[in-house]
Formats: structure tokens, C-alpha cells, sequence
């Protein structure tokens, strides 16, 4: 029997849709269109200025450097915690006594405020810190660094607190991933004489493709939105050398240039949506053909 | 060598290799709690020591002079609400476009999911919530939290009613139920299990976060835990043992409810790990 469609009424969508539009995609697109005008803080009327906010980002220096930055901490973080997360998860995947307890150990951190952590690892960066002892300590003193303080350094150092705090919560859905596979294909392949790289190549990755598309999708998203880690470690500074895009939108909302700090949210959008779709499309095929 | 003996001795090494890699996330922690307990010169060695003296004064001292306790009510209330209703729009919500299944509630999927891409536009929501004239309050940061996380629940959602027979509504609805009783008697018992996922998940994400109560949030006694200590180790840089408590208080929440929810968060991340 069939049961009219009518009877799922779309009343129940409203408060969703309605929340979600008002606060979020309502500001989108008015982002649009006030990226194109000179929006400002001290100014009543407004100007439609065309791609003028666009040509200042891709002449200021600063602007660009922004840009350079978030896509090194991006692509670096999209490498770091998904190369660390599914090496813990297929080490955590094995009959270990104790497991349970390191997968709880490297899970934490990234339960955590991404403010906790930066702050407990300001001290440990300094020039003095813990970090560049312990480099001391074991005869590596060439690699110390002022890891906040050093220009070319420092986009680097906050990616690799990013890739410390997360690689675990990446670590977490791989793992889930691994025990969705189920054991006859491993002994199948053992006896069939596979060695422990042709099993990991031609069973584990291509079951693990779920997990690994959420896990790129995940951290790319989440790499080129980047803020709070800059904002607490190093504020931008020194001078501009870490400045990103997440910043760089506080910083023209502080100064009231609020046209030129839309103009940035767009082109952060226009990255994300450029970026993340075509990859989304792209590997939900490859999923399948694989199946 | 055997086999299995190879095996054992292959599971050792790697047992051996992880163990010492957890220090890495350990110690650091074990730098924040142990400096949490020191006086305010052992402290400044930032060295991994158990402290001479224990000084539990210390969150004494952070609770007075960095207004925490109005800042974990401000949290439980804005990261409260804003959970029960997300709960409640988005389970409602994925019920609707699930069971549909034409264009429209296709295209509204979509539409939904298009939130978990997108970054959102702060400075414009600055500007909707100051033209509906709630810019500044804790009502208009619970809203946008709300909408924030709308995508992501009603992802989760969707995939959870799914997998739920549709019969079971029919009947319901043969024997003259509404959809909001189908909705509240027959979908909601059953996807109780996914309220706490996403309770948890949201809940986390909106205690840990920064970026909206610096922007939206103009008075400090409105803040959140981790802002307010953000402003206070602006102010104390010198007295870190307290700087460490305040950041022990604020985590304490978050992992009290990650040492008894374990099995919820690893059943929203398996969600997303087999079915992408």
C-alpha cells in the first residue's frame, strides 16, 4: 500500500531551513554582493566598485602572502594528519595488549580547544623551550629554531601543532574504516600468498576509500578555513609571516574595511566550493567503479 | 622462526613503537597538569617535573579573577540550547527529505549539504544579526551555532532514518497518526542513539570554539570558557601555573563527557567512515 507523499509535510523542514538560511546562507550570498562594493565602517552610502576589492588582494602583498599561507597550512596539514592517522590506525588495528589505551591517548587531543593546546605549546616554541632541548639533548641541536618567531619557519610550526592535535581524529575514522573489513579477505589473500604490502594495497586502501574520502575532504575543508590555531599562537605576526585568510578577515572587519574583508570571504569561498566539489564528485566515482 | 612466532615478535615492535610515540601526546599534557599544581617560579621552567609544592590555591585563584564560573554557565546555556534545538530542526528535518524523495527534497539535501563545505561569511551574519537587532546577545550565537551545525546533523540524520523501514510509519499513519505523532512516537525512540552522537559532537565543537564569541559576543561577561581564558592569559603572561589551571578547567568539561560518551562519538565517526 501506498502512503501519499503529502503526509510527510514539508512544515516540518521550516525551522531547519529557516535557521539555516537566515544565518548562514543569507549572509552568503549578501557576502557577494557586498564584495563587490566599498563597504566600510565610517561610510553611510555604498559604491559598487566592480573587481576592485579583488585586484587590491592580488596586489597586496600581505594579501598574497595570506593566501601562500593557507595553502602551504592546508596541503601540509591534509599530508600530516592523514599519512600519521592512517599509519596509527592500521598499527592500532593490530592485536595490541595495549590498544585501547593508545587509540584513548591519541584520540584526546583533539577534543580539546584548539585554544588549550596553543597556548600550552607557546612556552615549549620559544627559543629556550622544552622543544629545542630536547633537540639539544640528543645531539640535534642544528634543528633548533625560534619556531614563532623565525618568518620562514613559523606557517610551519603552526601545522605542525594542527597536524599534533588532529592526526589522531583522523587516526579515529580510518580505524573505523579498517574494522568495517572483514578478516576472510586478508586470510584469503595470505593463503593465496599475498605478502603484507599486496594485501595492503589491493584490499585495505580500496575498502578504506570511504574513510579516505571523508578524512582528504575533512582536512582540506578544514585547512583552508584555518584560524584559531594562527590567531592564539602567533596572532599573524611576526609582522605578517603568518598571516591567512582567517586572519587576515578579523583583522579587515577590526579596521572596518568591511567591503575588502567580504571580498576575501568570497574568494575562500570560491576556493573551497572550486576545490571540494569537483574532488567530492570525482571520488565518489572512483568509489564506485572500484566496488 | 614460525609463523606465528614472527608475528608475535612483529606485534611487539610495533607495540614498542607506539607506546613511545604516545609520549609526544602525553607529555605535553603532563606539563600542562603538573604546572597547573606549581607556585609561580618552579613554573617558569616549563620542564616536565611533579610540583615541590601542590598548590591547589591556584584554581582557587583562576575561579575568582577570571570570572570562570559566569563563563561555564555562559557555556553550558549557549552550548545547551544550541544542541536541543539543532537536535530537534535537523532530526525533523532529514525525517521529511529521507522519506520524500522527489526533486524538491533531493535538491533541499543538497542544499543542506552544501553547509558542511561552505566557510561562512562573518562579517555579512555580523551585519543580518545587527539588522534583526540582536547583535551582541547570547540568543543571536545560539542561533548561528544552530545553523552552524545543521549540515552535519542532518547528514547524520539522514543516514540513520534510512535505514529505518518505512512500514513502520505507514501503519501509523493507516491508523490516522499525524507526522508530527509519527515523528515524535515511531522516528525519535529509534534514533535516540543519534541524538547523544550528535548532542556530543555539537556540544563539543561549540564549547571548544573561539571565532564566534569573538565576533559576535561584544560583552565579556557574555563569554564563553576558552575566550575568557584567552583574555586572562593576555593578562597574567607571567603567572603561567595559573594560566594552566584555567586551561585544565576549560578541558575538564569536554573530557568528562568524552570518558563516559566514548561509544557515541565512535558511532558518528563510523558513520562517516563506511558510508562517506
Amino acid at each position: 500500500m501506498k502512503i501519499s507523499r503529502k503526509l510527510y509535510s514539508y512544515y516540518l523542514v521550516l525551522p531547519a531551513l529557516l535557521i539555516y538560511c537566515i544565518f548562514f546562507v543569507a549572509p552568503a550570498v549578501a557576502g557577494l554582493f557586498y564584495s563587490f562594493t566599498d563597504w566600510r565602517l565610517d561610510r553611510v552610502g555604498l559604491k559598487f566598485i566592480g573587481w576592485d576589492n579583488f585586484e587590491r588582494i592580488f596586489t597586496d602583498k600581505t594579501l598574497l602572502l595570506a593566501i601562500k599561507n593557507t595553502l602551504i597550512f592546508a596541503v601540509v596539514t591534509v599530508i600530516g594528519k592523514n599519512l600519521l592517522g592512517l599509519a596509527l590506525a592500521i598499527g592500532l588495528n593490530m592485536r595490541l595488549k595495549t590498544r585501547n589505551i593508545l587509540r584513548a591517548v591519541f584520540y584526546s587531543p583533539s577534543i580539546l580547544s584548539v585554544l588549550v593546546i596553543s597556548i600550552v605549546f607557546t612556552p615549549m616554541l620559544r627559543s629556550d623551550g622544552a622543544i629545542n632541548r630536547i633537540f639539544e639533548s640528543v645531539g640535534l641541536g642544528f634543528l633548533a629554531q625560534n619556531w614563532l618567531t623565525n618568518p620562514h619557519v613559523v606557517i610551519w610550526t603552526v601545522a605542525a601543532i594542527a597536524i599534533w592535535q588532529h592526526a589522531g581524529f583522523q587516526m579515529a575514522i580510518y580505524l573505523a574504516g579498517l574494522q568495517s573489513i572483514s578478516k576472510d579477505y586478508y586470510e584469503a589473500a595470505t593463503i593465496d600468498g599475498a605478502g603484507a604490502w599486496t594485501s595492503f594495497r589491493s584490499i585495505t586502501l580500496p575498502l578504506l576509500l570511504p574513510a579516505l574520502n571523508i578524512n582528504l575532504m575533512l582536512t582540506l575543508i578544514g585547512g583552508l578555513k584555518v584560524f584559531s590555531e594562527v590567531f592564539v599562537l602567533t596572532g599573524g605576526g611576526p609582522g605578517n609571516a603568518s598571516q591567512v585568510v582567517g586572519t587576515i578577515i578579523l583583522r579587515s572587519f577590526g579596521e572596518g574595511s568591511w567591503g575588502l574583508g567580504t571580498a576575501v570571504n568570497t574568494l575562500l569561498f570560491a576556493a573551497v566550493t572550486v576545490i571540494a566539489i569537483p574532488l567530492l564528485i570525482f571520488m565518489r566515482r572512483k568509489e564506485v567503479s572500484e566496488q | 622462526m614460525s609463523y606465528t612466532r614472527k608475528m608475535a615478535w612483529r606485534n611487539y615492535l610495533v607495540e614498542g613503537f607506539l607506546i613511545l610515540a604516545s609520549l609526544i601526546i602525553i607529555l605535553p599534557m603532563l606539563i600542562m597538569i603538573f604546572g597547573s599544581f606549581m607556585d609561580s617560579v618552579q613554573v617558569m621552567k616549563f620542564s616536565l617535573r611533579l610540583p615541590t609544592e601542590w598548590h591547589f590555591s591556584n584554581y582557587v585563584t583562576v575561579f575568582r579573577e577570571g570570572g570562570l564560573a559566569r563563563a561555564f554557565w555562559n557555556g553550558i546555556l549557549i552550548t545547551g540550547v544550541s544542541c536541543t534545538l539543532n537536535i530537534f530542526t535537523s532530526s525533523a528535518a532529514a525525517f521529511i527529505l529521507t522519506r520524500r524523495e522527489t526533486k524538491v527534497s533531493n535538491f533541499l539535501y543538497m542544499f543542506f549539504f552544501m553547509g558542511l563545505i561552505a566557510p561562512m561569511s562573518t562579517i555579512t551574519t555580523i551585519r543580518v544579526v545587527q539588522w534583526l537587532g540582536f547583535y551582541g546577545s547570547i540568543s543571536s550565537v545560539i542561533l548561528i551555532y544552530a545553523s552552524l551545525n545543521t549540515a552535519f546533523s542532518v547528514f547524520l540524520y539522514s543516514g540513520f532514518i534510512r535505514s529505518i523501514p518505512k512500514s513502520l510509519d505507514e501503519v501509523a499513519f493507516l491508523e490516522g497518526a499525524g507526522t508530527v505523532t509519527v515523528f515524535l512516537r515511531i522516528i525519535t525512540p529509534l534514533i535516540l542513539p543519534v541524538n547523544a552522537t550528535v548532542a556530543i559532537m555539537v556540544f563539543m565543537s561549540v564549547w571548544n570554539d573561539i571565532t564566534i564569541p569573538l565576533y559576535f559576543l561584544t560583552d565579556s561577561s557574555d563569554w564563553t570558557m576558552p575566550l575568557s581564558v584567552y583574555n586572562f592569559y593576555g593578562k597574567f603572561s607571567r603567572d603561567w601555573n595559573l594560566i594552566f589551571a584555567d586551561l585544565v578547567l576549560t578541558s575538564l568539561p569536554v573530557f568528562i563527557l568524552y570518558l563516559f560518551c566514548q561509544k557515541y562519538i565512535v558511532s558518528g565517526l563510523t558513520a562517516g567512515a563506511v558510508k562517506g
